[in-house]
Formats: structure tokens, sequence, C-alpha cells
């Protein structure tokens, strides 16, 4: 079989919904595993046996268990529930969640290093506890954390392509229904393998700049 | 510690190798024109556009004790690396017994090979001691002659052990080197540095990490090497009694060139030069 | 769940399948992972340009866009072996581990004190003979149980293996519970055999890491530090 121009045109469009899919998903996803992971953080900086344990049980979870089996699960068992949920939501949440799981650790790192260095700072001011984290703590953590989060938000949109199992259409779901449905599996696996490589580009160009300032 | 006729029975070992290696030196091709053990002809080191040598010129005769002293940041210790070939000069040559560490006939480069045959003639001690730390003292001392002179594993722990009663840690053989005081870690590199047989040895500040005390021991060992060796050796201290002790000659660094040579006796008590003397006043305040 | 236990020697043949994959992607993945790591930090400004584009090549796409193409794609190209899916399955799973892994090497060895490459040059050793007697023995300290984070998640990885018919644990768990209906029951256990597998894995590497020879030779410095002590503290009393 050779490569058919005429062919890679008319699958465009296709992948082109892939894309703007995937592009969907990872942000929603990112929202929540950045979000949901700050408020673990904070939750586990506030209440250190509680908190701590839950969280340490949630990593523990995910670290352990590939989220494909986390999707199945809830795709399967959610509708013998009788909760119907599209396919995207489940996606995103899922992938959400567990990327959270990951997040809170890097946040809580970050914390860590800037409550030993603030410490006095903030007792000295008399600042109150809300005041304190909403405008000290959280920009520095957001601040200090960027470039590790950044990594996570890229291993996410990674991780998106899996998201086809259950079928969303993502790139990875539509270059899979293209193949099945002319026969034809070079022409739309090497496009959707080239596009995620280019989709990648702009995560490493800033990767590579926050490490350019670090060093 | 070891009694003196110990000592001397390992020093005259040791002054024994080194006149064999120096034998094997004497049938070099360049065996007939006065031979320095080392010389750095117009040598110059940037790092950017901060030069730190400026067409260095130093010779050193098989088996001088040469020493090192100037302000920090004066560039002596990139003189050691250079000749350890731990770094490439910017211009300029360096010879070890007359052949260049850079260049063979025909001004190229050298080949591998050819490299690590003429800097195994150089030894180098470190302020950090930099021992592996996960081997024991003994296989730190064995690693070099077995892999790089292939010599039997017998052997190389047979004149290991001759080191290691020179330096009088003998009993710590399989110790490992974080279970040592610093002193001692420095004596173990002196000897994993001999274990060897260099004809040049190169000490860069080598007590400058120790308490005082523990300093004294390491230079009692470099004292014995060299009293009683032919190695040649350039040495960078801050020490300066040891300086005057040892050395046969002081070379007086500023900015990346030498200010100021001769003999120890002249050099601290009839400097010639301002800033010798500005530097020896600050120094020896301390 | 009584109906899915029943179904025991297929999960049993399924789970061994993931164990076997998994086994061969990890140490597969090694040789891999410390020549790119070593690679990455090559004198040669080429060379290091070029580990970098390979590394992230490999894993820009995500292992199982890499999956499909090596299972579906790569045999239509001229001159291409057909691979069967297991084969083709730890391939682009071990070389996706390898890309991680040179990451955790490189660390490894930019972690080695760079004294330590200066004394191996001092005393005349090799650049192979340094990296192989001196360097990586002390970066293994570091990179080892990075590893064994990576161990971990590749175990992980093996799940997507079943979308081109490598029939693993979880290819059995979807055709029990076509059988069974009993969804719950079959991802809670398909879920524990994971988990456990992964816990497994990181007891493994944590014991590997009591062999190594940084490791040990601190350990052994630590042991005869408390032994001295205690002789202090008894001639003390
Ligand atoms: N790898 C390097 N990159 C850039 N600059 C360097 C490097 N090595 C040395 N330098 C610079 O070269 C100059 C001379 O350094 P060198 O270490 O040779 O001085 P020194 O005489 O040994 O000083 P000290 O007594 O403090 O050890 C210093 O200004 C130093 O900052
Ligand atoms: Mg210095």
């Amino acid at each position: 079989m050779t490569w058919d121009w005429a062919f890679v045109i008319k699958i465009l469009p296709a992948l082109g919904i892939g894309v703007w899919y995937t592009v969907v998903v990872t942000a929603a996803a990112s929202v929540i595993a950045l979000g949901l992971g700050l408020a673990l953080a904070i939750m586990e900086s506030v209440s250190k046996t509680y908190g701590r344990a839950f969280v340490l049980f949630w990593l523990e979870l995910f670290r352990g268990v590939p989220s494909l089996v986390l999707l199945y699960f809830c795709f399967y068992v959610l509708p013998q529930l009788g909760v119907t949920v599209p396919a995207i939501p489940i996606g995103i949440v899922v992938l959400g969640v567990v990327y959270a799981a990951y997040c809170s650790e890097v946040y809580r790192g970050s914390l860590i290093t800037i409550q030993g260095e603030l410490r006095d700072a903030c007792v000295a001011l008399h600042l109150r506890s809300y005041t304190k984290w909403r405008r000290i703590l959280v920009p520095l953590m957001a601040q200090r954390a960027a470039p590790a989060l950044l990594n996570y938000v890229l291993s996410l949109f990674r991780e998106t392509a899996v998201l086809f199992a259950i079928g969303v259409p993502v790139l990875m779901g539509e270059a899979n229904d293209i193949g099945y449905e002319h026969f034809r599996y070079l022409e739309p696996y090497t496009l959707a393998g080239a596009i995620y490589l280019a989709m990648n580009l702009p995560f490493l160009y800033v990767l590579s700049r926050f490490k350019d300032k670090h060093a | 510690m070891l009694s003196a006729t110990n000592f001397s029975q390992q020093l005259q070992f040791e002054s024994n190798a080194v006149d064999d290696s120096m034998d094997e030196g004497g049938a070099a091709p360049h065996a007939k024109k006065m031979m320095w053990s080392i010389e750095f002809e117009k040598v110059s080191k940037s790092f950017g556009s901060h030069q730190v040598l400026v067409d260095l010129d130093l010779q050193v005769r098989p088996g001088e004790k040469v020493t090192l002293i100037g302000p920090s940041g004066s560039g002596k210790t990139t003189v050691l690396r250079l000749a350890m070939t731990l770094a490439k000069p910017t211009r300029g040559d360096i010879r070890i017994f007359g052949e260049s560490i850079l260049f063979d006939a025909d001004k190229k480069g050298l080949s591998a090979a050819q490299e690590s045959r003429i800097r195994r003639r150089c030894g180098m001690v470190f302020q950090q001691y930099n021992l592996f730390p996960h081997l024991t003292v003994l296989q730190n001392l064995i690693l070099a002659p077995t892999t790089v002179l292939r010599q039997s594993k017998a052997q190389a722990v047979e004149s290991a052990m001759v080191y290691l009663r020179m330096v009088g840690l003998q009993d710590k053989a399989r110790s490992y080197p974080a279970q040592l005081s610093g002193g001692q870690q420095q004596r173990i590199a002196i000897a994993r540095a001999l274990v060897m047989k260099p004809e040049i040895l190169l000490l860069d500040e080598i007590t400058s990490a120790l308490d005082p005390e523990l300093a004294g021991e390491v230079l009692d060992v470099v004292r014995r090497v060299a009293h009683e060796s032919r190695v040649s050796l350039l040495i960078v201290t801050h020490e300066m009694r040891f300086a005057r002790e040892v050395s046969d000659r002081i070379a007086v660094f500023d900015r990346g060139s030498i200010i100021e040579q001769g003999v120890p006796e002249k050099i601290f008590t009839q400097p010639e030069n301002e800033r010798t003397r500005t530097f020896l006043q600050s120094v020896l305040d301390h | 769940m009584r109906a899915v236990l029943e179904y025991w020697s297929v999960l049993a043949h399924g789970l061994w399948v993931t164990v076997w994959v998994s086994f061969c992607i990890i140490v597969g993945s090694i040789p891999g992972a410390v020549i790119l790591g070593a690679l990455r930090l090559s004198e040669n400004r080429a060379v290091r340009l070029t580990s970098t584009i390979i590394i992230e090549s490999i894993r820009a796409p995500s292992a199982l866009v890499l999956l499909y193409w090596v299972a579906y794609a790569l045999p239509l190209v001229p001159g291409m072996p057909r691979l069967s899916p297991i084969t083709a399955a730890i391939v682009v799973l071990a070389l996706d581990g390898a890309a991680y892994g040179a990451e955790i090497v490189r660390a490894g060895i930019e972690a080695v004190h760079r004294g330590q490459f200066d004394a191996c040059h001092a005393l005349g050793l090799s650049k192979i003979q340094g990296f192989s007697r001196v360097i990586l023995p002390q970066a293994l300290s570091q990179i080892v149980p990075g590893f064994g984070g990576l161990a971990r998640s590749m175990i992980k990885w093996t799940a997507i293996v079943s979308f081109i018919g490598v029939q693993d644990v979880m290819y059995v768990a979807n055709y029990i519970r076509g059988q069974t209906f009993d969804t719950v029951a079959v991802f809670c256990v398909l879920a524990a055999l994971y988990w456990l597998l992964t816990i497994l894995c990181g007891v493994m590497f944590r014991g590997l890491e009591q062999l190594l020879p940084l490791n040990r030779a601190l350990r052994s410095s630590r042991v005869e530090l408390n032994l001295t002590s205690n002789l202090v503290s008894e001639s003390v009393q």
C-alpha cells in the first residue's frame, strides 16, 4: 500500500475534529487537576492527619491502578446505577481527578519550602489565615510549582489518547474510526502521530524556557 | 603511627619506583636535550571573555618541587588542571617530558590512546579528596592499576599495601572513605595517586578543607614524598611554612601570570615585586 | 463476585501475560535508558541534540498512538515487518520506557560529584572505564529508586496492549465482564490485581536498592559509627 495524498486531504477535516476534542478534553481535565490538586494540598496542610491520610490513599490508588481501568469502571458502572453520563465528561473527570492527586504532591512540595521561608514573616504581620493563603501562599505556590505542574499537564495531554476506548472522539479515536471505515491505516495513524508530536512542541518550548530561567 | 625505620624502608621503595620510571623516561625520543618534566609555553586560558592565564611560561625540572602561591582567583588551580588535561588551553603548548599533551608531531590533536599514555605520567590530588565513595580504600587504590596498567589483582594489592603503609593507614584497607577522617581520606588520596607511579604529582590545596591538626598529618606525608623520592611536585598551597620547607622554588601568581619566582628564602625574605610583598604580608598576618 | 471467581484460570492466564509483558518492557528499557541518558550528557553538541530529539519524539505521541502505528501502519510500509501483537507491544513500551528512563539516568549521572569525573581522568581511566567502574555505580543509588517509580508506571502502561489483541489481564477482564455482566466485581478485582503488582514491583526495587555499591558503603559506615558510639557509651558507663 502506498501513501495517498488525496486520502490525506479527505481525512484532514475529521482529524481536525479530533484535535479540537483533544484540546477541549486536555483543557478541561487540566483545570480540574490544577484546581482540585490545589484544594487537596491546602486541605492536607490545614488538617495534617485526616487530610494527609485521605490524599495518601488517593495517591496510592492512582499510582497503582491504570487510568484505563478507572475509565472503564466509571463508564460501565454508572449506567448500572441508573446514572447516564456521556463519555466526554467521564473522561474529563477521571483524568482530572487522577492528575489532581499528582498535582497536589507538587503543590505540597512547594508549600513546604515556602512555609519554611515565610513562617516568621506571616506571624510577625498578624495576617488572617484567609489573607495569608489568598494573597501570599497560593500565588507563590503556583509560581514555584509551575514547571512541574506543566509537566503533568503534558502527561495528561498525552494520556487523553486512551479516552478513545470509551468512545470520546479525541484525535486517536478519529484516526481509529477512519482506519476502520476505509480499511486504510497507514495515513490516519501516521498523521495522528505527527499531529500529536506537533502538539507537544508548545509544551516543550515553554518547559525549556522555564529551565533556562532556572539555570 | 609508624616507626622511623619503617618510614625509610618504604620511602626507599618509593624512590626506587620513581627511578625505574625515570629510566623509561630517559629512553624517550627527546632524551638528548635538557628535558623539563613539565613545561608550559606561552599558555593562555580564557573562560568566555574572562582571561584567566596570560602567556604563561613555567618549567619544572625532573624531581624539582615547585610551589605556586598567589591570591585567590589568580589562576593556580587552572594551571594544575591544564597540566592534568582536565581542561584545554586556549593558546600555547604544554609538554610533559618533551611530549606535547595537545598535539602530535604534525600539530594535530592527539588520539585518546596517545593522550592517555602521556597523561599517565602525571598524577593529581584534589582539595576535596575525590575518593570513590562506593569502593573500599583498597579498591580505590587498585582500580587504576588493574584497569589502566593491567596489573594482576595480586600485584596491585601488594603495591597498594606498600603505599598504604607509607601513609600509615594499612589497617584501613577494608574501610570505606566515609568511615575515615578528612585527613585520613586525603592521605589515601595521595596513596591512590602514588600507586600509579607518576613522575609528576600535582597537589591542589590538599589541606585547605582540613582542620589544622589533620592538615599536619597530610603535610607530613607530602614532606616525606618530597624529601625522599624523585617525583616532580607542583604544589598549590596557602600553608606558607610548608611551602618554604618543601619547595625548591616558589612561583608567585597574580592575575594569570607569574610575577616573581625564586628559591623560598629569597621570596620570603627579600621579595622584589611590590605585589608579592603585599600578598605575603596579607597571608603571613593570619 | 462468585461468578467472576469461576473464571479464575482465565484470569490467572491474563495476569501471567501482564506480568510477562511488564517484566520484558522493564528489563528491555534499561539498556536504551542508560545509552540515551549517557548520550544526553555527551560533550558533543550534535550527539546531545540527537539524543534529545530521539527521546522527545518517542515520548511525544504517547505509547498508545505509537503502539497502533507499529501494529497497523508499520506493516504497510514496504520492507517493514509485521510484528506479532505481543512483540509490537513489548517493543513500543520498552522504547517508551527507555525514553522516560533516559531522563532518570541523566539526572542520576549529573548528581554524581564533578570531582569524581576529575579523579577518574587524573588516574588515567578511559571515559568508558570511568563511566562503568566509578560514575554509573554511584549514579545507580539515584537511578534505581527513580526507575522503581517508572517501573510501577510501566506496569500500568501495559493495560493498553489489550487494544491490539494481546490477551493480558485487561483483555481477560473485559471478556469476563461480557460473560458475567458483573462489572463492579470484575473491575474491582482488576484494580486490586494491578495495585498488587505495582506494590510488589516497588518492594522488589526497594530490595534492589540495598544491593547497590554506594548504599552498601554508606550503610556499613553507619553501622561502624554506631558501633563506635556504642563502645564509647559503654566505656563511659
Ligand atoms: N570552569 C570555569 N568556568 C569559568 N570560570 C572559571 C572556571 N574555572 C575557573 N574560573 C575562573 O578562573 C579564575 C581563576 O580560577 P582558579 O581556580 O585557577 O584560581 P585559584 O588561583 O586556584 O584561586 P583559589 O586560591 O581561590 O583556589 C577565577 O576567576 C575563576 O572564577
Ligand atoms: Mg584553586
